[in-house]
């Protein structure tokens, strides 16, 4: 039998006075370390990430906030070995941005303005870099960071073992990965979570606001009126919408993430701030708006959400309407409207939810985040 | 008068005095006295000795192994148990060494010990400040694949300040040495593991971790850098076995 050593209970509160590193700060509660100063390390105070608790909390991993095509290669084609002595080789070259380092550099855009306006508030984004990547690749992936000025002080890089339990430790609200089995098993665990894909095309986006779409089914909301969709067909879906019109549909994988957006929204609309609000966002759906919309406008009504602009595309192709919005970042569950967001430019990403997933498979292989 | 007597375990083949890399424990870390069993220590000693067992199945002549010595400090209990329970549960202990509190710094230094192990946090910080490291022995819930030793990142940065801390000197020759254990095995599969965590400073100074680190001769497998966030929910996940504080114990549970 082995016993627990380690009983907290036991444990006594160490009081170290002077402590041995010369620091002031004598306790170790987490309080004291958030003091009115400089700490040690050149962070200042009023820029200091937020507790978890507090933030909305959006990791991301390295594959998808930079551009690592080129290792990617070497580890596919010569070993984990080589990857990581090819990785310390090129330290000092930070690499390339990636499908979500618009949308990140957004969220501290954001974050800016929030600190204008709320100081000592710690309701703002948080940039956690969740990796599974090897400790090896951190000196240049840390290297990367400071060279595009992103502010990510806080990362997981864990060798290889799986990030999901540290997304949950983290308290995060999105996540962001290349790799769909990832991501799947995030929403499992009922993290908002969904694959994101370089592409070769970018349409500019706003430095100033930040722009995040939404589809509706199986995103936003649950699958169930694609089930019907699928399985009946498209007159029986309008049936079935028709008929459910004030039943409120349930809620999907990134419904928490809208909900987060929103609370932000109010703090800008609460000084003031609403025609200026620095957080856009929008609903892309192929929901009608005369008849299977009305559904989803209630829902989102009972829901307290806020929206600041719906699109019903009434089966339309997206694309189009995307490269007008230009949002830093689209979640769908379908491949199919993913890929053809990416033709025209517009960073999408893919919520592996739901019922389309038995229909549209994504085609990329797995590979070293 | 107090005597401190030191006992080879005559199952267990001798390692290089000057070569292995010498781990203390005491007895409290190891045995239950009341119930005779065997925990703390109990997870990470197999692990351990599976190290020493991969090195020398690359090497057969390697002498960079863990080297164990059991410290009795409490003369209440016997040596002849404490020795025949060692046995009994197949601890590949080298040495027994049957002291007493007052002369635990002493039983270190004298037997060349680079790290003391210890199921009690005051007494690990008595014994640093001594100028001995000490690691606190990670509590286990699940099994583990590779021994895990964690490093706490924020003391390796922290500038050089008066006093410093007495056991830096004894940390950067351990992770020294450490390292060049670790580089005996390649990145995956290795049956052990470098896990560095740093609690307060931001991602530079992470880095600066990782590079010193390097520069001492040991790379990292795993990297958490965590500017203030609560330390729990991390290390609960990263079960450490053992923690060290580089001269300072800074760990919440």
């Amino acid at each position: 039998m082995v016993k627990m050593s380690l009983d907290p209970v036991q444990v006594k509160e160490l009081n170290v006075s002077p402590s041995p590193n010369g620091d002031s700060r004598a306790s170790w509660e987490e309080e004291e370390v958030e003091e009115e100063e400089e700490d040690r390390l050149g962070i200042a105070t009023k820029t200091k990430p937020p507790k978890p608790e507090n933030a909305v909390t959006v990791a991301v991993s390295s594959r998808v906030l930079f551009r690592t095509e080129l290792e990617q290669r070497v580890f596919e084609q010569k070993g984990v070995e080589e990857y990581l002595r090819y990785q310390i080789e090129h330290e000092n070259e930070p690499f390339a941005p990636g499908p979500a380092f618009p949308f990140v550099k957004a969220l501290e855009t954001v974050n800016a303005r929030l600190r204008e306006l709320y100081p000592q508030s710690e309701e703002l984004f948080d940039i956690v870099l969740v990796t599974y990547n090897h400790a090896h690749v951190g000196i240049r992936l840390i290297n990367t960071i400071n060279h595009h000025n992103l502010f990510i002080e806080r990362f997981c890089m864990t060798g290889g073992s799986s990030p999901i339990g540290y997304l949950k430790a983290w308290q995060t609200n999105l996540y962001l990965s290349a790799d769909a089995d990832k991501v799947r098993e995030a929403l499992a665990e009922g993290i908002a979570a969904a694959t994101m894909f370089m592409t070769e095309k970018l349409t500019e986006v706003s430095e100033s606001q930040l722009r995040v779409a939404f589809d509706g089914d199986a995103v936003l909301f649950s699958d169930e009126s694609e089930r019907i969709f699928k399985a009946h067909g498209l007159d029986k879906f309008f049936q079935h919408e028709q008929d459910n019109e004030d039943t409120l549909l349930d809620h999907g994988p990134l419904k928490g993430f809208l909900e987060a957006l929103g609370k932000l929204q109010k703090k800008f609309y609460a000084k003031g701030q609403r025609l200026d609000c620095p957080i856009r966002t929008y609903l892309v759906t192929a929901r009608s708006a005369a008849s299977s919309g009305i559904r989803a406008l209630k829902t989102l009504r009972a829901w307290g959400l806020e929206i600041d602009e719906a699109l019903f595309l009434a089966g339309a192709p997206k694309g189009p309407m995307l490269e007008k919005i230009r949002p830093h970042i689209y979640f769908d569950d379908q491949m199919f409207h993913v890929e053809g967001a990416a033709e025209m430019g517009t960073v999408a990403a893919h919520v592996p939810y739901g019922v389309a997933q038995k229909h549209n498979q994504p085609q990329k292989p797995g590979a070293r985040k | 008068m107090e005597m401190v007597s030191t006992v080879q375990n005559t199952d267990v083949k001798q390692k290089d005095a000057d070569r292995a890399l010498v781990v203390a424990v005491t007895t409290r870390a190891v045995f239950d006295a009341a119930a005779g069993d065997v925990y703390g220590m109990g997870v990470a000693f197999p692990l351990l000795q599976k190290v020493n067992e991969r090195l020398l199945e690359k090497n057969p002549a390697e002498s960079l192994l863990f080297d164990v010595v059991l410290i009795a400090t409490d003369s209440q209990q016997q040596s002849s148990r404490i020795i025949s329970s060692t046995s009994h549960y197949g601890l590949e202990v080298g040495r027994f060494c049957f002291s007493s509190r007052e002369d635990l710094v002493e039983t270190l230094v004298v037997n060349n010990v680079q790290l003391f192990l210890s199921t009690d946090r005051d007494e690990a910080l008595q014994v640093s400040q001594k100028g001995v490291l000490s690691a606190l022995l990670g509590r286990q819930e699940a099994p583990s694949e590779s021994l895990r030793v964690m490093l706490c990142g924020d003391a390796i940065v922290r500038p050089d300040c008066d006093p410093v801390p007495a056991s830096r000197g004894a940390a950067q020759s351990f992770s020294a040495r450490l390292g060049e254990m670790r580089g005996r095995f390649g990145v995956s599969g290795s049956p052990l593991s470098i896990v560095l965590v740093t609690s307060s400073g931001g991602s530079k100074s992470c880095g600066v971790a990782l590079q010193t680190l390097r520069s001492r001769g040991l790379s990292v497998d795993e990297a958490y850098c965590l500017a203030g966030a609560p330390r729990g929910p991390i290390l609960s996940l990263l079960r450490p076995h053992f923690l060290l504080g580089d001269g300072v114990i800074d760990l919440e549970d």
